[in-house]
């Protein structure tokens, strides 16, 4: 009896601490991105991935009861909850954006093939100016890209 | 948690310790994220992300406490954040396109003068 006890704190507490390093991820992410909707691609990391496993640490822990079951609804309710607000959010974000030309550029679907079908035809020297300027690419536009098209 | 097995019960009280320490510092972080954040929208993003984690905290204190009614509180704050986020979005945008009419207004106004 006692290893099975000693085994469910075991487990519960990797799947707790794994939640927390996705956590510790998330908040990297979050201070290392230059602009909000890349942010919030961190942001939501731990909306769904971080609570996930944190509380089914904590539900192996608990073991199989009605406190577990509503563990697990907070789960399922995120799941649903999050990419919703997300999505408000970006909404936000993009509407009251009054220099969009600086953080992002909007191009049509037939225009960005075009543009990607010329950088693979092209050599792959373009490629690494391209991985290398990907760091500054909310502080300044892609000078580049703009000249491509 | 775990009474009757020796040792055990002093490892859930030091593991469930240091989670709460690192969450809160975690909460910290996230705060100084939305006084910074140049924009609204991260703002936004900051206090979305504090709600997930204190979430994570209550859980952890109803384990810890072993009051079960604590996960209900957890659910409730889960909803809450999310009609927050909702509210705050709809009105943000809506002040902003009524001030975006209004001035528009005024310039074809001068226009026309």
């Amino acid at each position: 009896m006692e290893i099975i006890e000693w085994l469910q704190f075991l487990i519960g507490a990797i799947l707790l601490l794994l939640g927390l390093g996705i956590f510790t991820v998330e908040m990297i992410g979050v201070y290392r991105f230059h602009y909000v909707l890349n942010r919030m691609h961190a942001a939501a990391m731990g909306d769904t991935l971080g609570i996930g496993f944190c509380l089914v640490g904590l539900i192996v822990m608990n073991g199989l009861n009605l406190t577990s079951l509503k563990l697990f609804l907070v789960v399922a309710f995120l799941w649903f909850s999050s990419p919703t607000s997300s999505h408000l959010i970006a909404r936000l974000e993009v509407t009251t954006d009054t220099e969009k030309e600086k953080h992002y550029r909007e191009v049509p679907l037939a225009e960005l093939e075009k543009e990607m079908e010329e950088r693979k035809a092209n050599s792959s020297v373009e490629t690494k100016e391209f991985l290398t300027q990907k760091g500054s690419a909310g502080k300044e536009p892609r000078e580049n890209l703009g000249q491509e098209a | 948690m775990g009474e009757g097995v020796p040792g055990l019960a002093s490892a859930y009280t030091i593991l469930f310790t240091a989670a709460l320490i690192f969450l809160a510092i975690l909460l910290v972080l996230c705060l100084i994220r939305a006084i910074i954040g140049p924009r609204v929208a991260d703002r936004l993003v900051a206090v979305n992300m504090m709600g997930t984690i204190v979430m994570v905290i209550i859980a952890i204190l109803a384990l810890m406490l072993q009051e079960g009614y604590l996960v209900d509180i957890c659910l409730i704050y889960a909803m809450i954040s999310f009609l927050a986020v909702i509210v705050l979005t709809k009105v943000y945008m809506g002040v902003y396109l009524a001030r975006k009419d209004q001035t528009d207004g005024k310039e074809q106004e001068n226009g026309d003068n």
